[in-house]
């Protein structure tokens, strides 16, 4: 449906001339006796409605169904009508619920009928109507504002719902014509102003009332155009359970809406929520319950034709089609999800009635309802859900057809789908730090700059800028001594007290170095040689300090958290800034000198020590290997495997290699399989640290000793 | 999305294509089966999970191949296709819609390619024929356009535009597109007709309807490239205020996270696989030596199960856990991933995307609102998980939450009269209750105008005092007659006394004392 087609303005303009206090002669019993007390008591007279009091409930009941259906977007301007116009509300969103409207109209009170006939009339009020659809909406204030250049295809539509009691066919042209010029003449007020807006299209509805027993002289008439702007049609409705019946198919017609009967609902104890009145509890008959929705819902149905066979038929006379679908015993659960093509606000047509209400409140406590549609053949099909959403009751569309979708390849077939050892658990946590909730719109959040999904993603950012995915990438993450820094180092700004925490969970780690304590990474299939305890620790510490590093830009107290790990790790990172540099002057001044091979091999050796994830990697892989050649006859490709990993990985890490890159590596690579390996790299176990081992000692002394004379 | 191939099998596509440098002598048929060939290949390497059927006509039609992914089977039955009479176009479109609404229903859009030489038939059953006479049919003899599923229509003409335009053969074709809504296309060959031609024409087809959609899925650093599958199609909101298609970015970013109870089966406009894709396939595909080239494509697939990929971590964690990510597609357009399972082994990362819009789920209120919980003063899901902060509740309730009064049906107001009654018997203890209820139907019968029914109901009142027990509390007597007295008043319409707004409240009354209460 178009935004602003006609349904997006209805005014109702309600006669309150002296003739609508006139009774509707249909007669109600208010005093039902019950047996044991009837005896000698004469039962109080029964009531009638006035033909206003018909008039106002069945609007309203019309108004309720609407804002069911439509809480938003939807709106109504209610006139009375008779020697004046009383406007009861305005287009405003605020002022759209049937509260506001019977508050106003109990204001009004019934026509009096004394007043003088001659100066009442239905024309105020239709006269204030196209008045009032000139005025602009908030909603179409807002699409024109956004629009801006092309503000003009905002169109604005309406529609005029006049409840009244005509003299005649004559009286009624009058009213068109008179609705009519009226359009012309508020079209051209509207021309001229920035708040009115020029009325498209009208589409006038004339019910004329009648009370029981008495003849119309006013006849039925379909919809027909007065003009271009102006259409109209004439409904001639007894006053009481018709114009009732009339509005509601009406409200119907006007809005798209469907109407589906939930049969075979149990009346279980359990389901049963009105107990107290309920005298009968233990006669268990299966009640039945109209709905009104989006006719949408029954998309599915209209294409296919079924209609009759999912069990449509006509109540109240042959009024009025109905969807019947059965309530499904087995009720689902809150956490299945559902592939649902649609979900549509439902209204009940009977809303107070017991079986409704029962239905309602066992909904509205959170329950849901699975719906068949029921079938000739017999086989079972589920084809709707009831469910409410915060105080909300909506009917979702399943979809019951084959899926496209149908055996896919699994997630573990495709990439990635071989790694066993991903941070599951952490992720979850993960998630559930960043799950969402809703912020109110105050001045506040404006303030703040951002939207909060906006922050929400930044926030995203801030705890994936250091997140292994897998276990063997990671040692921090695997320790609960590391916990309470790495959750405080993500935070956008840290107290004095996170820093504290931050910095008493670094010298926690000193602590543990100090008492030699193991690390998780070395239970990994080491088997007695997998790296040294120091050489752990200065893995972990290099880890955290990538952490922080990342964070670092946040606040000064962030950095206060990295310059405390610079300061008591056990390696201060500038001897290895040094050290690295040191070398790379090293391979300048040497790489003329060096053949092809040794500066590749060089650079991979780099690219290893830079890239924190490949060296991960690469000892996983260690690590995998070890496992896997879990025979003594295998210490040899147990050596040269990983060696493999190291020169190939970091080029694969690094996205697009050059054909001269690949070439010499596949040349090293065989090359070193035909000579004897280097000492040093053979007994390396963690490869880089071993054979630096000269450097290291060297640098590392001198570093150790001009770290001290600085401080 | 499935794909309905329907092949003309008439006899005019065995005409002979009429060609100056070509030796070898080639039929329509040939050109056609050509680029299905084209079109079957490409789909098995690259589109491989799109279900497509084959349909031949002529005169009749008949289903060669219902709906598969058995690319080979189709080639095979494509091979094999045999010449039949003349073309009739409609009932083939009846075989298909039927076929289709058969094996899918009425929601899954689909996608018809019709593949003929544009000679439509002549006389009765011809196109021409059935477009003249549209109008005035009964309604079991309808044309099949449009059809009850959203459908798209590719019309691959194994001829050039200009052998169409010279009879009306071309304006037939676009009818037939008008009155399947537009949705499709007609492709015509370039130039000569001869393979290259017709390969050209199905590589256009599978250019815009059968590529993959790659995108990149993001959360914060974390990203993967991914493929989702079926290509998501633009979606049209509004005509009349945005008449320009909306299309879904190749860049998905992450909002966050919700549980699967709190976002409760949402609507979704389509549902799409999210496939991890290897990133560096170029560095394969120059790899060294023929020789080496099938051992390195199996390593270089082991390879990539090998890497961690973001993807399976989250889908992972998005099973155990029971959630779904928020994820953004657009300006003000949002959807979900989630673990979807098929079976009890297989499962996958699948993406659903809701109406575009800035607030598609009432319950979740705006998304562009919804934040990080760190936002809140409180944890708004408590410290040990125990409360969410959704659904969302309307400011205004709905009519059956909120215990409305609804008169229209004589039931409903002798309902409430008895309800009256019922708690007038049972004073003092029920006070509350009949107070709630009689202020309940004094509001209504204000404001319905309805004064009669406040005299009647008060002189009920009155009728029930003098009913009294002797055994009765006296307080009952003084509530009954106070509350009569009221109704009275409010029925004059005073407003002093026939405000909305204003209840009438319990005698003040005290018989505990033992005393006179008054």
């Amino acid at each position: 449906m178009k935004m602003f087609s006609v349904s997006h303005k209805t005014a109702f303009v309600v006669d309150h001339c002296p003739y609508m206090a006139e009774s509707c002669r249909q007669q109600v019993e208010c005093d039902v006796l019950t047996k044991s007390r009837g005896q000698g008591m004469i039962p109080l007279a029964p009531v009638s409605k006035s033909l206003w009091t018909c008039a106002v409930e069945c609007s309203m009941e019309y108004c309720r169904i609407l804002y069911d259906v439509y809480p938003l977007r939807k709106l109504i301007n209610y006139i009375v009508s008779d020697s004046e116009f009383h406007i009861l509300n305005s287009w405003r969103q605020e002022d759209q619920s049937t509260h506001e409207l019977m508050s106003a109209l109990a204001a009004v009170g019934p026509p009096n009928p004394q007043e003088d006939p001659e100066c009442c009339s239905v024309l105020h009020g239709l006269v204030a109507a196209v008045e009032s659809l000139c005025k602009i909406t908030e909603y179409q204030h807002e699409a024109r504002t956004t629009l801006m250049d092309t503000a003009d295809r905002v169109a604005n539509r309406g529609r005029i719902i006049c409840l009244t009691n005509a003299k005649s066919d004559t009286h009624v042209r009058m009213l068109e014509d008179c609705v009519q010029e009226t359009i012309l003449e508020q079209n051209k007020m509207a021309a001229g102003s920035d708040r009115l807006m020029s009325i498209q299209q009208c589409e006038l509805v004339l019910v004329h009332i009648f009370p029981q027993g008495e003849d119309t002289l006013v006849s039925d008439r379909p919809k027909k155009e007065v003009s271009s702007l102006l259409t109209s049609e004439v409904h001639s409705v007894r006053a009481g359970r018709h114009l009732a019946t009339k509005l509601n198919i009406l409200v119907q017609q006007h809005f798209d809406l469907a109407s589906t009967t939930i049969t075979n609902i149990p009346m279980k104890p359990t389901l049963n929520v009105c107990e107290q009145e309920e005298q009968h509890a233990n006669t268990s008959a299966n009640y039945d319950v109209e709905l009104l929705h989006h006719r949408d819902a029954h998309l599915e149905f209209f294409k296919s034709g079924d209609l009759h066979m999912a069990g449509s038929t006509s109540r109240d006379s042959g009024l009025k089609e109905t969807v019947t679908l059965k309530w499904c015993t087995p009720r689902t659960n809150s956490v299945e999800l559902h592939y649902c093509t649609g979900a549509y606000r439902i209204s009940p047509t009977d809303v107070n009635s017991r079986p409704s209400s029962c239905l309602t409140n066992f909904l509205l406590n959170g329950r849901s309802v699975l719906l068949e549609q029921p079938r000739k053949s017999g086989s079972k099909v589920i084809s709707h859900m009831l469910s409410s959403h915060g105080g909300e009751i909506f009917l979702h569309v399943l979809n019951s057809t084959r899926s496209t979708l149908e055996d896919p390849p699994s997630i573990s077939e495709g990439c990635g789908g071989r790694v066993t050892d991903y941070r599951i658990t952490d992720f979850g946590e993960f998630m559930r730090e960043n799950r969402l909730t809703p912020v109110p719109e105050s001045p506040d959040t404006e303030a703040s700059g951002k939207p909060p999904a906006e922050r929400a993603k930044a926030q995203l950012e801030r705890y994936t800028r250091y997140w292994p995915m897998i276990i063997s990438q990671t040692t921090i993450f695997n320790m609960q001594a590391v916990v309470p820094l790495a959750n405080l180092i993500v935070k956008e700004s840290l107290s004095e007290e996170d820093l504290l925490t931050c910095q008493k969970t670094v010298y926690n780690l000193v602590d543990m170095e100090r008492k030699n304590d193991p690390l998780p990474i070395s239970t990994v299939g080491s088997r007695g040689k997998g790296p040294k305890r120091d050489e752990q620790y200065r893995t972990m510490w290099n880890e955290l300090e990538t952490l922080v590093k990342t964070h670092v830009a946040g606040s000064e107290r962030h950095q206060r958290v990295l310059d405390c790990i610079i300061a008591c790790r056990s390696k201060p990172p500038e001897e290895e800034e040094r050290k690295k540099r040191g070398r790379k002057r090293e391979d300048k001044e040497e790489k003329a000198e060096k053949n092809i091979n040794k500066d590749s091999e060089d650079k991979s050796w780099q690219e290893s020590e830079r890239l924190k994830g490949v060296v991960e990697r690469v000892k996983e892989e260690q690590g995998e290997s070890e496992v896997i050649k879990d025979s003594p006859d295998s210490p040899e490709p147990l050596n040269k495997k990983p060696r493999l990993e190291e020169i190939q990985l970091p080029e694969k890490a690094k996205g697009p290699v050059s054909l001269l890159t690949m070439w010499t590596n596949r040349i090293t690579v065989a090359n070193s399989r035909k000579h004897q390996e280097f000492a040093g790299r053979i007994s390396s176990v963690n490869n880089k640290a071993e054979l630096y081992q000269h450097l290291k000692d060297e640098n590392g002394m001198d570093l150790h000793e001009n770290g001290k004379a600085t401080r | 999305m499935p794909t309905v191939v329907l092949m003309d099998a008439s006899l005019s596509m065995t005409r002979p294509v009429s060609l100056e440098q070509c030796s070898e002598e080639l039929q329509r048929k040939n050109l056609a089966v050509a680029g299905l060939t084209m079109l079957f290949e490409h789909m098995a390497n690259n589109y491989r999970l799109e279900f497509t059927s084959l349909v031949a006509f002529s005169s009749l039609w008949e289903l060669l191949v219902p709906f598969t992914r058995d690319y080979n089977t189709l080639q095979e039955a494509l091979n094999n296709l045999e010449d039949y009479d003349k073309t009739c176009l409609e009932s083939a479109l009846h075989g298909v819609s039927n076929v289709v609404q058969q094996e899918w229903g009425h929601a899954c859009p689909t996608q018809v390619v019709l593949v003929t030489d544009g000679s439509l038939g002549i006389g009765k059953g011809s196109l021409r024929h059935s477009l003249q006479t549209l109008k005035g049919r009964p309604e079991d003899k309808k044309f099949p356009l449009p059809f009850p599923f959203p459908a798209k229509l590719f019309i691959m003409c194994i001829a050039n535009a200009e052998e169409l335009q010279m009879t009306d053969t071309m304006h037939n074709l676009e009818q037939l597109l008008q009155l399947n809504g537009g949705d499709g296309q007609i492709f015509t060959m370039e130039g000569q007709l001869c393979l290259k031609s017709v390969q050209s024409m199905f590589g256009r087809l599978i250019d815009e309807v059968y590529s993959p959609f790659p995108a990149v899925l993001r959360c914060g650093n974390l990203a993967s490239d991914v493929q989702v599958f079926p290509r998501p199609e633009p979606v049209f909101l509004d005509e009349e205020i945005d008449p320009m298609p909306r299309h879904i970015l190749t860049d998905l970013e992450i909002v966050g996270f919700i549980e699967i109870g709190d976002i409760s089966s949402p609507p979704v406009m389509s549902r799409h696989l999210v496939l991890p894709i290897a990133v560096n396939k170029e560095v394969d595909d120059v790899g060294p030596g023929t020789t080496e080239e099938p051992e390195e494509e199996t390593s270089a697939n082991q390879q990539a199960g090998k890497i961690p990929n973001f993807c399976v971590l989250l889908h992972g964690s998005l099973k155990v856990e029971g959630m779904v990510a928020l994820v953004q597609l657009g300006p003000e357009w949002y959807g979900m991933l989630y673990s979807q399972a098929d079976s009890k082994k297989k499962s996958n990362l699948m993406m659903s995307l809701f109406e575009p819009g800035p607030e598609p789920l009432p319950w979740l209120g705006k998304v562009s609102q919804l934040g990080p919980i760190s936002d809140a003063a409180e944890n708004p899901y408590g410290e040990d998980d125990s409360k969410s902060p959704f659904p969302l509740q309307p400011k205004i309730k709905r009519s059956y939450a909120q215990n409305v009064t609804v008169w229209i049906k004589a039931s409903g107001l002798q309902t409430d009269v008895q309800k009256i009654l019922r708690n007038a018997r049972k004073l003092p203890e029920k006070t509350q209750t009949f107070y709630k209820e009689l202020n309940r139907l004094r509001k209504a019968a204000l404001a319905f105008g309805f004064w009669e029914l406040l005299k009647g109901v008060a002189e009920l009142l009155e009728r029930e005092c003098t009913l009294l027990p002797d055994t009765a509390h006296p307080d009952a007597a003084f509530q009954l007659s106070h509350a009569a007295k009221q109704l009275k008043l409010a029925s004059t319409g005073d407003s002093q006394y026939a405000a909305f707004d204003q209840n009438i409240n319990p005698m003040h009354t005290d018989f505990s004392g033992g005393g006179a209460g008054m």
